[in-house]
């Protein structure tokens, strides 16, 4: 089945079975390594990507359900030379360790500022309760995500 | 584990319900399963746990954009929701929050975000678990399912859908195309509490929905339902008919105990016991009708 999305902004396609997890097409043939994979069943939120915007995991869309559809992944926040506010923010405050979590942290937090730029800590941890990390102990990950949100709201300001 | 044999799986669309009904009935006819692919949050999980496939797999049809299976629309006493409508989708609308914010209460307590995005009332229904949180919210609305087959439409109260422990008065190939319920008036109370093993991404041990309208301190409406504590969504008929039965005020505690002791029959499992349970129905329970105006 062919398969016309795009990818991080920019039209892609790609010749698939239907049903393969989106998960698995992104690492293989799509050739984007960022997203990780945890527990394969929805529970651990580190292959989470955007679809159409909000937060979903990749591991439960199957490739074929994303025709004609917009997916942003952890390639798509930044380039190791332009760090987004988010990246930038987990370096600088510790919200990131071994980092197998971080790529769908990072997507989570994205959705979560897109959408509340000022978001408190209670929201904060909502919107990441998908998401688990065996490293940070979550504290420096939330503090990450407030910082980003600030810096946000000055470029905004600015 | 089986996740190799997706690649062997066919996948396709369906122009119109009418269409997609015509593919099920003639595969039904034939004795092939059609799976209907939404949100996915149930089915792909189930395939990780499932035997290698020896056969032709079955053909999945992605329902996820079908017009005629979405769309949250009021019309005079009757909210519809359409049977694709995710989780994220009732927390950001506009008239369920007004009309039946419980619904948007119990989404936010499906799994984390990543699930509500995906996750669909008409997926949660079809898998008519006891552990259904959406099943149990609908049931406390008293809502009825729209369901559509080559044979036609037919309606399923909530009370007729489950028979036993994931089964359901719905045919194989009747596809759910929406709920309908009837609002309280705006403003009227509304309960849902949920206890699990942590605040996101946890089945239910127990969760308890309900809606009220109360008038000069009597329950003109009540409708609940409860997760886990039963083979299927508890309804608590006995519960219901004592709070109907009387002014709030002079419900006591012993009677909503006994109540709900008949209306559950709670079980030991990977996620509880069964003795856990029975306390925590008495609890829920009991905070409910305080909250409506019972002294207990
Ligand atoms: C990590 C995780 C956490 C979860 N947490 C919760 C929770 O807190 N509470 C809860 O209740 N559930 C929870 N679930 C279960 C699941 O998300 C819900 O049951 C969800 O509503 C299923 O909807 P879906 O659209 O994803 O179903 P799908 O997986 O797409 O479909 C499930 C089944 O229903 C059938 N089906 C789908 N739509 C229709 C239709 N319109 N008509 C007829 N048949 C149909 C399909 O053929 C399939 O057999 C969780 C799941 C995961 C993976
Ligand atoms: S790998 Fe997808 S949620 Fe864990
Ligand atoms: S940094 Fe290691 S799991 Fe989060």
């Amino acid at each position: 089945m062919k398969i016309s999305l795009t990818l991080n902004g920019a039209p892609r396609e790609l010749d698939s079975a239907p049903l393969v997890r989106l998960l698995d097409a992104l690492r293989g043939p799509l050739g984007l390594t960022g997203t990780k994979e945890g527990c394969g069943e929805g529970e651990c939120g580190s292959c989470t990507v955007l679809l159409d915007g909000d937060p979903v995991n990749a591991c439960l869309v199957p490739i074929g359900q994303c025709e004609g559809r917009a997916i942003t992944t952890v390639e798509g926040l930044g380039e190791m030379a332009h760090l987004s506010p988010l990246q930038r923010c987990f370096i600088d405050e510790g919200g990131a360790q071994c980092g197998i979590c971080t790529p769908g942290m990072l997507i989570s937090a994205e959705a979560l500022l897109r959408r509340v730029p000022d978001p408190d800590e209670p929201t904060i941890r909502e919107a990441l309760a998908g998401n688990l990390c065996r490293c940070t102990g979550y504290q420096r990950i939330v503090e990450s995500v407030r910082r980003a949100a600030e810096l946000l709201r000055e470029g905004a300001a600015r | 584990m089986s996740l190799a044999d997706l690649h062997f799986f066919k996948m396709t669309r369906e122009p119109s319900l009418d269409a997609l009904c015509a593919v099920v009935a003639e595969r039904h006819a034939q004795g092939l399963a059609t799976i209907l692919y939404a949100g996915g949050t149930d089915w792909m999980v189930e395939q990780e746990m499932r035997a290698p496939l020896h056969d032709e797999p079955p053909l999945v049809v992605d329902i996820g954009r079908m017009g005629e299976l979405r769309g949250i629309s009021l019309a005079g006493d009757s909210l519809r929701i359409g049977a694709g409508t995710t989780y994220l989708e009732l927390e950001r609308s506009a008239v369920v929050q007004a009309r039946a914010p419980m619904l948007v209460r119990m989404a936010k307590d499906v799994g984390a975000v990543q699930i509500q995005a995906r996750g669909t009332l008409g997926g949660n229904l079809a898998t008519a678990s006891p552990a259904a949180d959406g099943v149990a919210a609908l049931a406390a609305y008293d809502a009825t399912i729209v369901v559509k087959s080559a044979r036609g439409e037919r309606r399923i109260a909530m009370a007729d859908l489950q028979t036993g422990y994931k089964k359901s008065t719905r045919a194989a190939d009747e596809i759910i195309v929406a709920v309908e319920l009837a609002p309280p008036p705006e403003g009227s109370p509304w309960y849902w509490r949920k206890v699990g093993a942590r605040r996101a991404q946890a089945i239910s041990k127990v969760a308890l929905a309900g809606v009220a309208v109360v008038e000069n301190g009597t329950a003109t409406r009540f409708g609940v339902g409860m997760v886990s504590v039963a083979p299927v969504t508890a309804r608590m008929a006995t519960t219901r008919a004592l709070v109907l039965g009387k002014a709030l005020a002079e419900i006591t505690a012993e009677e909503i105990d006994h109540a709900v002791d008949q209306d559950v029959t709670p079980i030991d499992d990977v996620r509880s016991t069964g003795e856990y349970r029975s306390h925590v129905a008495r609890a829920l329970t009991r905070d409910l009708l305080r909250q409506l105006g019972a002294r207990v």
